[in-house]
């Protein structure tokens, strides 16, 4: 349970407030470079933490994000021309460069020199991991951006995703590190039901997790804060005198990690608010050892894990809440959990349930909550001590990101985070 | 579910605070082991899983006045309810002795 004020200072994220303030102190994922895929092509709008913001690719190829809105009469640079180093409104013709720089401001006399004196806002960027980057903090306070093991394997080891979600960031986070839903709402009713088919099945699929859930439906879950965030322990049971170990990394301001089981792609999520009642999806699915493989890439197409398919435009999800996320009763009564298809689509719908902002003093929360009460304990102490002037660890220190997820199996006298050390530092 | 004065097991375990407390009833067992828990609790992640403990008596006991018929307990369980409330608030401004003493009215 929180207070409707913490949960107010958790969940607003509009210039001047403290989560805003917060937010701004870390470089965040703006959009992908195939939104602006080459010199002086179309503008595209981009919405981040309550800012109406346009993204341009000038003429030698570097990204601008500046305000959406000139500042002459407040028209939307969205209908501009994008020409020969900078976005010109087509209503008075005032034109921008990457850096807001006023360069031309042909209705005034040249005389009074307005132009040379006028900016507009304008935020940095930078090309890193397969994104646009922006920093939308002070200038004097530009973090370094995170040394993310995703954003640093090559582009054929990587796939990433944008999704336009209709909740607020926080709500998505939480969706990320609660453990205890994926044996519920991302369920076969083979396996929520342990039908015989499915103790089959999972003898002989050989991955861990679906071995030791079902040895162990009610596990245990430790929390560590460390230099990055939060590493998330949750334990099941295993044979003999050994624990089944998930680790999930929250890394700050707003970044998670699914435990990785070694051989198979890691997965991962960014949670950028893009106003307080909606945010950006950012997913990412790497392999630290080699391009990802044809069994990736069909459970990519297919959307059964966490991509899911977007409008290209909009990034609406095509099953999206206007559509009740395409569900499907008689799939629902025969085949799984939801009657909807995919992880990711059943994140959506059911985060999305619980409206833009859910009401966090009406919560009935137990034990198995522990990751969600620490990532909130944690962002709110963090919100705190920057208005108190205390400026943001991570935020300076790109390197605490080297980290990754892991699953494994450990004996039960073993620390998880003793145990884990050498397969939770990232390689590439 | 073990209601209050059934569930004996809990105040003479060892007190670790890196450990989460079961909480499956708000007996005074279960109050004592909290408590004993929030005297020894400094950290972040002690505080963190205290929090979790009076979210999950503050949930039982809301469950309890929900659905149970009315009962001569109703005005305890009420009280305790309200200082579950307050503990947990008081561990979120990291003042973990204080919210034991809220709890100890209750014993």
């Amino acid at each position: 349970m929180l207070s409707i004020e913490e949960n107010n200072l958790l969940t607003q994220t509009d210039p001047g407030k403290p989560a805003g303030q917060y937010f701004r102190r870390f470089w965040l994922p703006a959009l992908l470079p195939t939104e602006v895929p080459n010199p002086d092509c179309p503008p595209v709008r981009v919405r981040l933490l309550g800012e109406d913001l346009l993204a341009f690719r000038d003429t030698k190829g570097r990204v601008g994000l500046i305000d959406e809105f000139c500042p002459h009469r407040r028209a939307s640079l969205f209908w501009g021309r994008n020409e020969e180093w900078g976005l010109r409104c087509v209503y008075h013709g005032w034109k921008f460069d990457v850096n807001g720089t006023c360069m031309d401001m042909p209705n005034e006399p040249p005389e009074y020199g307005f132009g040379n004196k006028l900016r507009t806002t304008a935020y940095p960027t930078r090309e890193y991991g397969g994104l646009v980057w922006t920093y939308l903090g002070p200038p004097e306070h530009e973090p370094e951006l995170p040394k993310l093991e995703w954003a640093r394997v090559a582009d054929n080891q990587r796939y990433m995703s944008k999704r336009f979600q209709e909740t607020n960031y926080l709500q998505a986070i939480e969706g990320g590190i609660d453990s205890s839903h994926s044996n519920f709402l991302h369920a076969s009713l083979d396996a929520f039901r342990v039908t015989d088919s499915y103790v089959e099945k999972v003898k002989n699929s050989g991955t861990l997790r679906a071995k030791y859930h079902l040895l162990d439906k009610a596990p245990r879950f430790t929390v560590k804060k460390t230099d990055y965030g939060l590493v998330i322990g949750v334990r099941r049971n295993a044979e003999d005198d050994r624990y089944y170990w998930r680790l999930t990394q929250f890394l700050l301001p707003s970044h998670t990690m699914i435990p990785y089981e070694k051989g198979l792609a890691i997965h991962g999520h960014c949670w950028v608010p893009r106003d307080d009642q909606t945010c950006w999806v950012w997913t990412i699915s790497w392999n630290p050892e080699g391009p990802l493989s044809e069994e990736e890439w069909k459970t990519i197409r297919d959307e059964t894990f966490v991509h899911a398919q977007v409008d290209p435009v909009t990034f609406r999800p095509v099953r999206n809440k206007a559509n009740q996320y395409l569900l499907n009763r008689e799939k629902q009564r025969t085949a799984n959990m939801t009657g909807i298809h995919g992880f990711a689509s059943q994140d959506q719908a059911i985060q999305e349930s619980m409206g833009p902002i859910v009401d966090r003093a009406r919560e009935r929360l137990g034990t198995s909550d522990t990751a969600i009460i620490a990532a909130r304990r944690l962002l709110l102490q963090e919100i705190r001590d920057l208005a108190e002037g205390r400026e943001p660890y991570t935020a300076r220190h790109g390197d605490v990101y080297w980290v990754r997820s892991a699953s494994l199996l450990l004996k039960r006298d073993v620390e998880f985070d003793e145990g884990s050390r050498e397969l939770t530092k990232a390689e590439v | 579910m073990a209601r209050n004065g059934q569930h004996r097991e809990a105040a003479s375990r060892d007190v670790n605070p890196d450990h989460i407390v079961s909480v499956q009833d708000f007996s005074r067992d279960t109050l004592r082991n909290v408590i004993a828990h929030l005297k020894a609790s400094t950290s972040f992640e002690h505080l963190v899983y205290r929090e979790a403990e009076l979210d999950a008596i503050w949930t039982i006991t809301g469950f309890f006045l929900a659905n149970e018929l009315p009962s001569r307990r109703d005005d305890a369980v009420k009280r305790l309810h309200a200082g579950a409330q307050k503990a947990h608030d008081l561990v979120a401004d990291r003042r973990p002795e204080a919210a034991a003493t809220v709890l100890e009215a209750f014993l």
